[in-house]
C-alpha cells in the first residue's frame, strides 16, 4: 500500500518551485523598496521649467546681499562632491580596514529564531505556500495570496 | 566670546534648528513637490503652506543615513539659514552641527569645507548627536557617570555606550530600522490589504504617527486582535485628510463606511513598531533594539555595566511610540546579568533631546577648546577637525 500522503503534497509536484536564489532575489527586492523615497515619478518632471522666469517670492539669495562675496551655487556643490552611498562604503573599506568602522558597528544577527507573520493578514502564520515560500495562516489567505502575489512578478 | 552659538542637529529627516537662546524649530531637511501646486517645490517647512499634501514627491539630500546629495542639502540649509527661518550672522558665533556616526572621511571634509567656506562661519563643533544627548543627560543627572544612548531615527537606530562622557566606538551598534522603514512598510501592506497608498508618504507616515503603538505582549496583542469588532480594543478606523475639510488624519473607533474614506487598522498598529524589536520580521537579520543594549555593553568593560545599564536615554522620533520604554525595559530586563539594575529614561521630547543638550554645552566653559576656528581651518586644513572632532 502506498505510503499516506497529503494532497498539498501531491500537487505540488507539478507546480513550479521558485528555487532558492530566486526567493533570495525577491527578498532583497522587497527590502530595497523599504529604502526607496518615493514609489511614483516626479509630478513636475514634465514641466520644462524656464531659468528666465522671475521668481516673484523673497529669494533665497537675499542672504548674501550685503557681501561682496558670490554665493556659489547648489549646482556646484553636487559636481564638487559627487560620490554615491555604495562609493563611500567601498572607500571607507579601504582607507579605515581596522574596526570600529561603519562596516563592524552593523549590529549582528539574533540567536533567538526567526517569527513568521501570514503575507496575507499579518497575523502568526504556521504553513509556508511551497511553489514561493511566503507564509501563510488559513486556507482562506492561502487563496487571496495565489489569485494576487505567488509566482505574480516573476521574471 | 559671546556665549551664543547656532546649532544645527541635521537630521535625516528633520532638522532640528535654533539660536542656543531660543527653542529649537523642526524643519522638515528636504524638498518636496505636490501635484496640486505645479511650479513650485516646497523647501523646508515651506510645505506648510501647500494646500493639499497628497501624493508629496520627495527629494532627500540623506540616503541610508549619510549625505549625498548636497545640491539638496545646501538649498535646505540656504532656507534655514535665511530670514524666512533662522536668520544668524555665522561669522560671528560658533555653529554646532550634527553628523552621524562612522561618517565618511570625504562627507565629513565637504561639509567642514561648506561651512569655513560658503557659510563664512567663524568656528564650528561637529559632534554626533548623541554626544550632545549624552551631556545633556549628564548636565541633568551629574552623579551618572555612564549611559547608553540609543537614538533611534528616520535611517536607522543606533546604540551608543558613553562611560564618563566619552563615547565607546567599540560598543556602538547600528541596526537599519528606521521610521523611514516603518513608513514604507506600513504603507505597503496597506496598498496589499486595503487601499493603494504608495504615492501617499507624507498621510502615511501621519497615520504611522497617529495610531501606532509598541505592544507589552506581542502574541497576547495578536491574538485580542483576531477578536471580532465589537469586543477588539485594538482596531481602530483612520479617517485619510481630504484637504479640502480635513488637513490632517485621525484615529477614531470603528465604524461602517461612510462618506470619508478610511483606512482600518488592526494589528497594522503594533506590528509596525515591532520591527524595532524584531527586524527579522521583515528580513533584516539583525538583532532588536534590546538584544542590541546588552550586545553592545558587552563591548564595554564589565566594571561600567552597573552605570550603563541604570542609565539607558532613548532619542529620537522612533521614541515616540507610546509603550517604546516599557518594552525596552522589560526585555533589558531580562535579557541583562540579573544583580544590576536596569533603569530605561525617555524624554518628554525625544526628537529636540540632542539640540537641547547643544544648548546646554554652548554655556559650558570647556566650549573655546572643543571648537575649530576659521583661523585654524585656514591655517592646518582638514587635519584640525580630525584632531579635534571624535565623530
Amino acid at each position: 500500500m502506498a505510503a499516506r500522503e497529503s494532497g498539498r503534497i501531491k500537487d505540488a509536484y507539478q507546480k513550479r518551485v521558485l528555487d532558492e536564489a530566486a526567493r533570495k532575489r525577491r527578498q532583497r527586492k522587497a527590502l530595497e523598496a523599504l529604502e526607496q523615497d518615493n514609489f511614483h515619478d516626479d509630478p513636475h518632471a514634465d514641466l520644462v521649467m524656464s531659468k528666465k522666469v522671475p521668481k516673484f517670492q523673497e529669494s533665497l539669495d537675499s542672504r548674501g546681499a550685503g557681501r561682496k562675496k558670490k554665493t556659489k551655487s547648489a549646482e556646484y556643490y553636487k559636481q564638487r562632491f559627487r560620490k554615491t552611498f555604495a562609493q563611500l562604503v567601498e572607500e571607507e573599506l579601504n582607507f579605515n580596514r581596522t574596526p570600529p568602522n561603519y562596516a563592524s558597528a552593523q549590529a549582528p544577527a539574533s540567536r533567538f529564531p526567526d517569527r513568521h507573520f501570514c503575507a496575507v493578514c499579518g497575523f502568526p502564520s504556521n504553513y509556508t505556500c511551497i511553489p514561493c515560500g511566503a507564509r501563510y495562516c488559513s486556507t482562506k489567505c492561502l487563496g487571496t495570496h495565489l489569485d494576487t502575489r505567488c509566482l505574480k512578478w516573476t521574471a | 566670546m559671546s556665549n551664543v552659538s547656532f546649532i544645527l542637529d541635521n537630521g535625516a529627516c528633520t532638522a532640528k534648528v535654533g539660536l542656543s537662546t531660543a527653542s529649537p524649530k523642526l524643519v522638515p531637511n528636504c524638498i518636496m513637490k505636490a501635484k496640486s501646486e505645479r511650479r513650485r517645490p516646497f523647501v523646508g517647512s515651506q510645505i506648510e503652506e501647500c494646500r493639499d499634501a497628497s501624493g508629496l514627491f520627495y527629494i532627500l539630500p540623506f540616503q541610508k543615513g549619510y549625505l549625498i546629495n548636497w545640491d539638496i542639502q545646501k538649498t535646505v540649509w540656504d532656507y534655514i539659514f535665511s530670514k524666512e527661518q533662522c536668520s544668524a550672522n555665522l561669522s560671528q558665533m560658533p555653529l554646532f552641527i550634527t553628523e552621524p556616526h562612522f561618517n565618511f572621511p570625504s562627507i565629513q571634509e565637504a561639509m567642514t569645507e561648506i561651512f569655513f567656506e560658503e557659510y563664512d562661519c567663524q568656528s564650528i563643533l561637529k559632534i554626533n548627536a548623541s554626544g550632545l544627548s549624552c551631556y545633556h543627560y549628564r548636565n541633568k543627572n551629574p552623579t551618572a557617570k555612564c549611559c547608553i544612548i540609543v537614538d533611534s531615527g528616520y535611517s536607522f537606530t543606533h546604540i551608543i555606550p558613553y562611560v564618563n562622557g566619552v563615547k565607546v566606538k567599540d560598543g556602538i551598534r547600528r541596526i537599519d530600522v528606521g521610521g523611514k522603514l516603518l513608513t514604507n512598510h506600513l504603507k505597503e501592506i496597506i496598498s496589499y490589504r486595503q487601499l493603494h497608498v504608495m504615492d501617499e508618504t507624507y498621510v502615511i507616515n501621519q497615520a504611522k504617527e497617529d495610531s501606532c503603538f509598541v505592544s507589552q505582549d506581542f502574541y497576547k496583542d495578536m491574538n485580542t486582535a483576531k477578536n471580532k469588532l465589537e469586543i477588539n480594543p485594538i482596531a481602530r478606523d483612520y479617517v485619510l485628510p481630504d484637504y479640502t475639510s480635513l488637513r490632517r488624519g485621525f484615529l477614531r473607533q470603528p465604524e461602517a463606511p461612510g462618506e470619508q474614506q478610511t483606512l482600518r487598522l488592526n494589528n497594522e498598529r503594533f506590528a509596525i513598531p515591532e520591527i524595532l524589536f524584531h527586524p527579522s520580521d521583515v528580513g533584516i537579520h539583525q538583532i532588536g533594539i534590546p538584544e542590541a543594549i546588552v550586545d553592545s555593553l558587552k563591548a564595554c568593560s564589565e566594571e561600567t555595566w552597573p552605570h550603563l545599564l541604570a542609565n539607558i536615554v532613548l532619542t529620537g522620533g522612533n521614541a515616540k511610540f507610546p509603550g517604546f520604554r516599557d518594552r525596552v525595559l522589560k526585555e533589558v530586563r531580562s535579557l541583562a546579568p540579573s544583580q544590576y539594575s536596569v533603569n530605561v529614561v525617555r524624554p518628554e521630547d525625544p526628537i529636540t533631546y540632542a539640540w537641547e543638550g547643544g544648548k546646554l554645552l554652548s554655556r559650558d566653559s570647556r566650549l573655546s577648546s572643543m571648537i575649530v576656528t576659521k583661523e585654524e581651518y585656514e591655517e592646518e586644513g582638514q587635519a584640525i577637525c580630525y584632531e579635534r572632532f571624535d565623530i
